[in-house]
């Protein structure tokens, strides 16, 4: 975002949470439907987003339909509040959203918008996750007609993912999708979870919150409602598994900054040159980090 | 939300309709919760619920009278048949007398919302409920639900994706039936 940008708000001319009501009355909509198909990717008009289309405007719409005075939004980029991304939505938030708060403690937040991951501390009831999708149809590996494909949602014919999932065992002995894992919802549609991680695939299952996900370029919402059934794509002989954080003596790997032993870990390198691990959600690191700053302050 | 319940806006005002919006969203997550939407200047949750989500884009069926001639005028919905509409109000105390559309195996969000005006929620008969959004098992009493709607959403939604998602309100409260919910009672399955 221009830093000299200003919203001309005096002018009247937005309205709260940016978006017009008939435009978050179609949204609202949607996400309902969403929820009541589970996983199935309800169609939308995607609205025209001051930034561009792939930078997040998807989750971003579902959001400005949801939130309201009273909420505290925190966003989360790659795991991270300061990225970039991270940064620049949660500035369009509180310019458009007048007493609406932000935060960047997980345990703060009524709403969750988030790029790539799932925070690592589990969600309460009283939250919601928005995920930001750039590629909503797992079958478009497989088949390059929308129209077939829809047809194939329908009918939960997952037979060609499957083979490609086959075909990948065949050739490198593993499924080799890192991210985007496709996963089945409520045991009929299967869905893009959006590219987090293998690691946060399994947080979809029986998750408390209600987990809604947004693609602005494709016009799709689609949702994994509370308790529901999320299932990794995999094969009775060959499990789903998720990322090793082991190192060679076969040990986890530890956060570098927290120590955390229990987190997904980001690969960095060092000043030195040296290969270390880190916390991905920085909130999690920070939290453990100050915890540990108190134990260390009531040991002196 | 003490904040704006307390400056007591009308149905038609945007921040009423986000308000109204995330208790019907905790009524669709969380299917069998009662959510209350009572504010203190008194418009008819089915107001407050039509005004929040129908607009000019949707075909609006109302056999039995139930919506006033001011929130037709407001809402600016087409008028439909049961059959054709996307959002059907009707009465719960008396027997369902139309085929709402089940939206198709492609586009299963175009099957119908049903609205369903009941005498009592949170009072009345109760059933039990499990699917998505339901931790185990969960209860809704429901007083004033003729039981034929039971039956009939059982038969409307039992080829999944296909099917008509129920909105139960009475006077201050509202709650959520998706396709997915199944629900045990008297003479059902």
């Amino acid at each position: 975002m221009n830093p000299g940008y200003e919203l001309p708000q005096n002018e009247a001319g937005y309205s709260f949470g940016f978006l017009d009501e008939y435009a978050k009355r179609e949204v609202r909509r949607t996400v309902l439907k969403a929820i009541c198909i589970p996983g199935y990717q309800t169609p939308y008009a995607s609205r025209e987003m001051p930034m561009g289309r792939g930078f997040g405007t998807g989750g971003l719409q579902v959001t400005l339909s949801l939130v309201g005075p009273g909420d505290t939004v925190k966003v989360i980029d790659q795991g991270a509040d300061d990225s970039v991304n991270a940064v620049n939505l949660r500035k369009f938030i509180e310019l458009t959203c007048p007493h609406v708060d932000t935060t960047e403690h997980t345990r703060d937040a009524t709403l969750i918008q988030s790029r790539h991951r799932v925070p690592e501390m589990p969600l309460t009831e009283a939250q919601v996750l928005v995920l930001q999708v750039p590629y909503p149809d797992p079958l478009v590996v497989v088949e390059p007609s929308e129209a077939r494909r829809k047809t194939m949602h329908g009918e939960g014919d997952y037979s060609r993912l499957l083979t490609k999932l086959y075909e990948d065992i065949v050739q490198f002995d593993e499924i080799t999708i890192s991210h985007r894992y496709p996963t089945r919802i409520n045991g009929h549609y299967v869905i893009d979870p959006s590219p987090i991680p293998r690691y946060d695939v399994p947080q979809l299952h029986q998750n408390r919150a209600l987990i809604l996900l947004g693609a602005g370029r494709e016009k799709k919402i689609y949702a994994v409602p509370p308790y529901s059934q999320a299932d990794p794509l995999a094969f009775d002989d060959v499990p789903f598994r998720t990322e090793d954080f082991t190192d060679e003596y076969g040990r986890r790997r530890a956060c570098a900054r927290c120590g955390a032993i229990d987190s997904f870990l980001d690969e960095l390198i060092d000043d030195d040159g040296a290969r270390i691990w880190q916390c991905s959600d920085s909130d999690y690191c920070n939290e453990r980090l100050a915890a540990a700053g108190k134990q260390e302050v009531a040991r002196a | 939300m003490s904040e704006i319940a307390s400056i007591q806006p009308s149905a038609w005002e945007p921040l009423t309709q986000q308000f109204v919006f995330r208790r019907l969203l905790e009524a669709f997550s969380y299917p069998g919760r009662v959510a209350s939407v009572a504010r203190t200047d008194a418009a008819p949750v089915l107001s407050l619920l039509l005004a929040t989500l129908v607009d000019a884009e949707i075909a609006l069926a109302d056999p039995q009278g139930l919506i006033g001639a001011d929130d037709w005028r407001r809402l600016g919905a087409r008028r439909a048949a049961p059959e054709k509409a996307h959002f059907i109000v009707a009465r719960g105390d008396l027997a369902p007398a139309f085929e709402p559309s089940l939206g198709t195996l492609e586009s299963p969000e175009r099957g119908a919302t049903v609205v369903l005006q009941v005498e009592s929620l949170g009072v009345g008969a109760p059933l039990s409920l499990s699917g998505p959004g339901i931790d185990g098992a969960a209860t809704l009493a429901v007083g004033g639900l003729d039981p034929t709607w039971l039956a009939r959403r059982a038969a409307w939604n039992s080829a999944f994706p296909l099917g008509v998602d129920v909105i139960l309100v009475d006077g201050t409260r509202l709650a959520a039936l998706p396709r997915t919910t199944r629900i045990k009672f008297e003479g059902g399955h």
